[in-house]
């Protein structure tokens, strides 16, 4: 562990104990990076990749319910909450 | 590095990209012919091939399924890559002007196949709107192939791509895998599908992965061992990956696309007004309503209707017909074919003009107006949580939907879902539980005169569509989907695409339909004159007895064993002669909108899902349509007032 709490970009030592936030944890109009997919299942990942949410993006909650609504530069995307929470961000 | 620069085969091009980039508008443009375009994604199902014909040889052009990566989520997205990845046709790359950064990635994938490739930046109209309109030379430069700016909905640098696609070579540049990743594929050649493949199914590819594996060649084994050696699982090779090639595709584009500030999403108002529940929910059923009880229902299946029917065929076509044709041809049995109660022209074409060709025609209209606005991914959305309770996401609401247009279509396209268990189950409430169009406008066009019918006949259906939904959530294994899905902005649908595109839907449907139809007018005039109809109806009288119906009613069930739409249709004659009451009629309707699907969807269920599974569904559809509608009808008959 190299203790640091920011967690460098694509970090693989870095833990969920020092980046606990998910994006399913952001509020409405919150902005925050993309720092690890931390999502247990292939398909879930696949999803996330297809919506092109990889460590380094940064994006803005605009909505969380029914469904989180989530812009990335001038696209929009929905995800549920299930994906959501595999994704590690930092503000 | 192959840096090849030999002559590509100028025969044939290939359209790839992410959905709502314009792709098969483009299609269009270059073909002159017309795919079905939309602003959903997945419309495309299949490869759609057109040509174009210009002063020199004609040219093969394919339009592909909306792709986000070639690591493929769905069967439609392997459709698309199996494409690309095939054969040797000149790949034209659709992107979207304002998000060059998202499509990149694909773009470096597709050049690492070596193969001829040009990158048309289309919406270019939006991208100057949000002030981003991207360099293209400097663009072209970098990455030493052709791209050309277009707008593919006015036709703008239609013909500088088709120029740029005419002479398109191989990338002079080997754009291959990035390192460190490229020394795990050593053992694959550069620039061809296969080190590509390799490259996929490292990264957990669920189709291609086994497929590797299982030839398990020894440059296989190498390649998963110095992956396991670096990343912990194939998901981590596949996001390292990723960011990597995200980061090449930044650098790339750095002072191609001009630092705008960050706009806001055009009409966010309005979207926000159609994504909360509170104001949503509303106007969904404002939709529902406008759309298609008072379009569909009223205007296409009852004005529309009636006067095809009594002015065009009664007034116009009929009497010249039987008349004509009875002086021809002599023999009473041989004219019946065409113009007796079960001929050709008077059941088949009547049917399939009069009836079914207005109300399909004004459902496509309405369809097609949500798909080209934006609308239907916002439904999507919005619907998410509900469908979920009956093991669906809202991605299942584009073939539910579609649906109430022609169920068989909404067959084919239940492959924009992700699993089989989706796929299943929204193959079950198609066939149960959604009615499609052409019965919809005959049901609603028969107990409109009764508005508590409707409401009991559309109470039924829902309940029934929730019960077997949560149900067969319930027996089929499997685990519950996500939803996920990209929002594209809300566009003002242009009237020529609209109409083109309703005119391709009815025009499908009819080459669908139409021989079915000629086909049942044979079967039944063959029955009528073998004395086997009369059997038929007399066989199925008790059954139609036992759900309180009168015998009257028998034929209307034998047709739609043909088309459901069919059977609808024949209720709809005893409606007028005034046959059946309101209790019966509901319970009628009731029946047979949950029947079993017609031929043409029994076939295309068969063909996506499986013999077993196909019939499957016709038999809980027939238990299930003769156990509820008994049970309306006994219902109906025991409360006051409907008798």
């Amino acid at each position: 562990m190299c203790g640091t709490t920011a967690g460098c970009d694509g970090c693989p030592i870095a833990s969920d104990f020092y980046l606990a936030e998910t994006l399913g944890s952001l509020e409405v109009g919150a902005k925050a990076t993309v720092r690890r997919l931390a999502s247990a299942k292939g398909g879930d990942l696949r999803k996330l990749l297809a919506l092109g949410v990889l460590p380094g993006v940064e994006l803005e909650v605009e909505r969380r319910w029914p469904a989180m609504v989530v812009r990335m530069g001038y696209a929009t995307v929905a995800l549920d909450q299930g994906l959501a929470a595999g994704v590690v961000v930092s503000r | 590095m192959p840096a090849t620069t030999e002559q590509a085969p100028a025969g044939s091009w290939l359209l790839v990209g992410a959905p709502n980039v314009g792709k098969s508008a483009l299609f269009g443009r270059l073909t002159g012919h017309y795919a079905t375009v939309s602003n959903y994604p997945g419309t495309s199902v299949e490869v759609t091939t057109g040509e174009r014909r210009t002063t020199g040889a004609a040219i093969r052009v394919t339009d592909s399924p909306g792709i986000y990566s070639l690591l493929a989520v769905t069967e439609e997205e392997r459709v698309a890559r199996r494409a690309a990845l095939g054969d040797g046709a000149t790949l034209v790359q659709v992107v979207d002007a304002s998000h060059l950064d998202r499509a990149l990635p694909l773009t470096l994938q597709l050049l690492s196949l070596g193969k001829p490739l040009v990158l048309a930046c289309n919406y270019l109209d939006e991208a100057r709107a949000r002030g981003v309109v991207p360099d293209v030379g400097a663009l072209a430069e970098r990455l030493g192939i052709p791209v050309v700016g277009t707008v593919a909905t006015t036709g703008e640098g239609v013909d500088a791509l088709a120029e740029a696609a005419a002479s398109a070579r191989s990338p002079a540049d080997g754009w291959g895998t990035p390192q460190p990743f490229a020394a795990v594929l050593d053992g694959f050649a550069e620039g061809g599908a296969e080190r590509l493949e390799a490259e996929l199914a490292l990264c957990g590819d669920p189709e291609l992965e086994p497929l590797l594996a299982a030839r398990s060649s020894e440059r296989w084994r190498a390649a998963v061992r110095l992956r396991d050696a670096q990343w912990p699982t194939a998901e981590a090779f596949a996001v390292a990956l990723a960011t990597a090639r995200r980061r090449m595709a930044l650098a790339l584009l750095d002072g191609v696309v001009p630092d705008a500030p960050q706009v806001r999403r055009r009409h966010q108002a309005l979207d926000r007004l159609f994504l909360s529940p509170w104001t949503g929910i509303p106007i969904v059923l404002l939709v529902l309503y406008l759309g298609f009880y008072k379009f569909v229902g009223q205007f296409g299946a009852q004005t529309l209707v009636d006067w095809i029917e009594r002015v065009v065929f009664d007034r116009w076509l009929t009497p010249y017909a039987t008349a004509g044709t009875r002086a021809v041809v002599p023999w009473a049995p041989v004219a019946d074919l065409l113009v007796g109660p079960y001929g050709l022209f008077s059941l088949g074409v009547r049917y399939a003009v009069a009836i079914v060709l207005p109300i399909v025609a004004s459902f496509f209209l309405v369809f097609a107006l949500l798909e080209d606005s934006g609308y239907l991914p916002r439904l999507a959305l919005l619907l998410d949580r509900g469908l979920k309770r009956i093991g669906l996401s809202g991605r299942a609401v584009i073939p539910l939907v579609l649906g109430f247009g022609c169920n068989t279509m909404a067959t084919l396209v239940t492959r924009t879902l992700e699993s089989r268990r989706e796929r299943v189950i929204v193959t079950l409430l198609l066939a149960l539980a959604i009615p499609c169009s052409a019965q919809l406008g005959v049901v609603l066009g028969i107990l409109s005169v009764y508005p508590s019918a409707v409401a009991v006949w559309a109470g039924v259906l829902l309940g029934v569509f929730v019960v077997v939904g949560w149900l067969a959530a319930k027996l089929l294994p499997g685990e519950p989907p996500s939803f996920f899905l990209e929002l594209p902005p809300l566009r003002r649908p242009l009237l020529r695409n609209v109409l083109l595109k309703t005119g391709t839907r009815v025009r499908w449907y009819f080459a669908e339909i139409f021989p079915l139809f000629l086909l049942a007018s044979v079967i039944l005039w063959v029955g009528d004159l073998t004395g086997a109809l009369r059997w038929a109806t007399a066989l199925l009288v008790p059954v139609v007895r036992s759900i309180g119906l009168p015998d009257g009613a028998a034929p209307a069930f034998l047709y739609g064993f043909f088309r459901r739409d069919f059977g609808a249709a024949g209720l709809f004659d005893l409606a007028r002669a005034g046959v059946l009451g309101p209790a019966a009629l509901t319970t009628a309707a009731v029946t047979i909108t949950l029947f079993v699907p017609c031929v043409a969807q029994f076939l295309v269920m068969r063909k996506e899902r499986g013999l077993r599974t196909a019939v499957g569904v016709l038999v809980t559809a027939t238990v299930v349509a003769f156990a509820v509608g008994g049970a309306v009808g006994w219902v109906l008959r025991n409360v006051g007032g409907w008798a």
